[in-house]
């Protein structure tokens, strides 16, 4: 006999609506499904009605967190589109941004998963450390979070000499601290007791089921888009691919932690070989008739976007396909076979960031079928 | 013993991390984008802010023929203060906007 707990739509794991239905024999989850799209928002059909220049402002608004990675994407895309060459200095302070932006997002990450099995304090330590690369951010372009620094051709603002000490100032605490978080988060007994052996995803199933980004590096498969396909000044910069073998939870959080290292690693190499030059290239408003990808690294995976364009000042199409949601299919093998109470760290375990088409489900309580239900029925459904 | 033990035993003796908001501010730094604010006399209605506004938030005040930004639509982006010939449109340093009243919500 087996049960079915629903968990969501109102915050399942991050703040933001997803509907998880779990089958439930006693304490075991036998069976896993998700029905994704409350937060459904009409951007790609929206960014055909854009001109290319504003859809920078609406591409950086689809994840606030990985809202650089986003406008590194879009406009890599439509360089390739119009064939544009960014200048030198943009590329490397694309990418100090796009490292910055990681090593806040996986403190964020981070700080969420030990709220999520109840360890507070580490959650008040990291989201302290936090505001230190947000004050960098603020810094560098003008505010925390939207930072509106990428245009089409180059960057809009400078890393001027003087803020040079300061960044590199604060990346030493900030290695410091997190060098102190790994060593607490490998051998803290309650991060043990909750994280070791819980959510694996075996490296075979990571394979199949395309997962991407830190989920797939902690079962041990070697991909990142950073040293496979380099874009920005990622070819000019050494660094290493954090991967780690298990596949837990714990793999997660320690690829994640280790990541911030290698970022502040990066930074530091990009801030001192920062070259010369000009900050922007001159684009023209019209593009010819032509399709391009483009693929970037974003925090939480490979962030991919395709446009087309047909000659006006605004695109044909834009298709965005977000990291969480190559993710998702790898929910059930780490969650078959585990109980009710790894839920939480196993769903906030990949990061998730939500945005798909939107449907709900009907189970019979007599003959336990399910039913789904498009919005349109729901409207008329008076059960 | 818990491995957090000596930080938490630290940050008993530490002055806050936090700053009591109303009463203590922090400054934002230079370049920060907040509310934009338009001076009208250099203004010469190219409108070349209307048109790169990328959320349609500037539209002409119908008395005084010059610009005006609403700031419920404004996603402090810079752009207009980029695009302005004259630097009219400048990025002021102030976040707190929340009004009751919605005239109150526009650039003057």
């Amino acid at each position: 006999m087996t049960f079915v707990v629903p968990i969501g739509p109102q915050h399942p794991a991050l703040k933001e609506p997803e509907y998880f239905r779990f089958e439930v024999k006693g304490e075991e989850i036998v069976d896993f499904d998700v029905r994704l799209g409350y937060v459904h928002r009409g951007i790609e059909r929206a960014l055909q009605e854009r001109s290319y220049l504003h859809n920078i402002y609406l591409s950086e608004r689809i994840c606030g967190i990985c809202n650089v990675a986003h406008t590194t994407a879009y406009c890599q895309t439509i360089e390739q589109l119009a064939g544009i060459e960014v200048p030198d200095r943009a590329r490397f302070i694309r990418t100090i941004l796009c490292e910055l932006e990681r090593i806040h997002s996986h403190m964020l990450w981070a700080g969420i998963a030990a709220h999520e099995i109840g360890f507070d304090t580490l959650f008040m330590l990291f989201w302290r450390d936090r505001e230190l690369v947000l004050d960098l951010k603020e810094m560098i372009s003008g505010n925390r979070q939207t930072s509106a620094s990428n245009t089409l051709g180059g960057v809009r603002r400078d890393v001027k000499p003087e803020y040079v000490p300061k960044i590199l100032r604060t990346l030493e605490k900030l290695e410091k601290a997190t060098e102190q978080y790994i060593n607490i988060c490998t051998s803290d007994r309650t991060i043990l007791a909750r994280c070791a052996g819980i959510g694996v995803l075996p490296k075979d199933d990571a394979k199949k089921l395309c997962a991407v980004g830190p989920t797939t590096r902690a079962s041990g498969v070697d991909i990142d888009i950073r040293r496979d396909d380099p874009y920005d000044a990622y070819g000019q910069i050494s660094f290493d691919v954090i991967t780690e073998p298990d596949g837990d939870v714990l793999a997660k959080v320690i690829v994640r932690l280790r990541e911030i290292l290698e970022s502040i690693h990066i930074t530091r190499q990009a801030v001192k070989a920062l070259p010369k030059g000009p900050l922007r290239a001159k684009i023209t408003p019209k593009i010819e008739p032509n399709e391009a990808i483009g693929r970037v690294e974003a925090p939480r995976g490979e962030l991919l976007y395709y446009a087309i364009s047909n000659g006006t000042d605004k695109p044909e199409r834009v298709r965005v396909r977000t990291p969480t949601y190559a993710n998702i299919p790898s929910f059930k093998p780490m969650f078959v076979g585990g109980t009710v109470a790894e839920i939480p760290i196993v769903l906030a375990s990949i990061d998730p960031c939500f945005a798909c088409t939107d449907r709900v489900a009907l189970v019979d309580s007599h003959t336990g079928k399910t039913r789904v239900l498009s919005f349109k029925e729901l409207r008329r459904w008076k059960g | 013993m818990p491995r957090i033990l000596p930080q938490v035993l630290r940050n008993l003796f530490r002055r806050p991390a936090t700053v009591k908001y109303p009463y203590v501010r922090v400054e934002p730094p230079e370049g920060y984008r907040g509310r934009p604010s338009i001076d009208k006399e250099r203004c010469i209605r190219c409108w070349l802010c209307i048109r790169t506004c990328p959320v349609r938030a500037i539209t002409v005040n119908k008395e005084t023929k010059k610009p005006s930004i609403w700031l419920g639509r404004c996603v402090f982006c810079g752009e207009c203060a980029e695009a302005c010939p004259t630097r009219a449109i400048i990025m002021t340093r102030e976040f707190e906007l929340a009004t009751y009243d919605i005239q109150q919500a526009k650039s003057e």
